[in-house]
């Protein structure tokens, strides 16, 4: 039994070591529960959209339920002129919720419990929005450092401050989903060990505790693939409509 | 034919029960509680980024540690401008 709550987040290599260069590209636990849910999400959607019924099977209604949520998602927060980015937005929060629920399951990996992995995801959304602001405004996409009606005096402070708060986007979106698997993830890991170790007698109570906390996290897990995938619409909304 | 007129008042009617669901818990459903753990990252993580730049700056231009400190209180008051900002544009979508 490991008692170790950490030990659930030790990412460990499967197979040969392959090394390019310097740099380490073994195949690891992590790598294979990021295909395991990538093959979910294809399989899922494969099966739902095969047969086209009136009424819905279980399947279709699924991923037709996951299409209208994200497709009105988009629409609301970054309005119709976002609605070329869906499918990146839509791989995105489906890779993310099947990376979080397939880390729910009793044995799995998180693989989002690792702050690199969302680090990468929040990268990727921060340098594309970037790209896509200076390609749509230009030299122009420098405004949104500069808010209106600011005296002169105060103009260099205000724009270190406004790039801090640009460049804290990133680290923000990729520390909230990190912090909140792993301390999930730690908490229940924390509270199966006191049941293991207050026995028969005592071990109800953490029993009890567990199974809340087993519920909070499938709500915590779809609630920050719902935040990482608003946040990019709302990061792809300033991007795209610079002043608003 | 008969069918398909079925299904659709029952859509309607079950479209009815979903609206006034909706009007009966806006608000209070889970995108508040997203916008709640949003919010809380959102001071953090300027005060993180802003201190590290600082950090960088000071190690570059060899003027520790005044850029450091001079970079986290910028850190915080970006922090706080977060808040304010990501308040205000959920006060005008709740307003609509």
């Amino acid at each position: 039994m490991a008692i170790n709550p950490m030990h659930q987040f030790e990412v460990y290599r499967i197979g040969p070591e392959i090394n390019l260069g310097t740099v380490n590209l073994s195949f690891t636990n992590a790598s294979l529960f990021m295909i395991i849910s990538a093959i979910t999400i294809l399989f899922l959607l494969f099966l739902g959209t095969k047969k086209k019924l009136l009424i819905p099977s279980k399947t279709q209604f699924i991923t037709e339920m996951s299409y209208t949520f994200i497709a009105k998602m988009i629409n609301d927060t970054a309005g119709s002129g976002a609605k070329s980015f869906f499918p990146f937005i839509f791989t995105l929060f489906m890779f993310v919720l099947f990376c979080n629920m397939i880390g729910m399951l009793p044995y799995s990996f998180t693989v989002t419990s690792h702050i690199i992995v969302t680090f990468m995801l929040a990268a990727t959304v921060f340098i594309g929005v970037t790209i896509i602001g200076f390609i749509k405004h230009g030299i122009k996409y420098l405004e949104l450092f500069v808010p209106k009606g600011v005296p002169i005096i105060l103009l260099p402070l205000i724009i270190v401050i406004e790039i801090i708060s640009y460049l804290s986007r990133p680290v923000s979106l990729s520390v909230r989903l990190f912090a909140n698997m792993m301390a999930g993830h730690t908490m229940l890991k924390v509270f199966g060990g006191f049941v293991i170790s207050l026995g028969l007698l005592g071990g109800w109570l953490p029993l009890g505790f567990s199974v809340a906390l087993t519920g909070l996290e499938i709500l915590v897990a779809f609630l920050q693939a719902y935040v990482f995938a608003i946040l990019t619409c709302i990061y792809l909304n300033d991007a795209l409509n610079l002043h608003h | 034919m008969k069918n398909l007129k079925e299904i659709s008042t029952r859509l309607e009617i079950a479209k009815k029960k979903i609206k006034k669901k909706q009007i009966k818990n806006n608000g209070s459903n889970v995108a508040s509680l997203g916008k709640a753990l949003k919010i809380s990252t959102e001071l953090v993580a300027a005060v993180v980024v802003g201190t590290a730049l600082g950090f960088i700056l000071d190690n570059w231009l060899d003027t520790r540690p005044w850029l450091t400190i001079s970079f986290f209180i910028m850190g915080v008051v970006a922090g706080i401008l977060n808040v304010i900002k990501s308040a205000k544009k959920m006060h005008k979508n709740f307003k609509k």
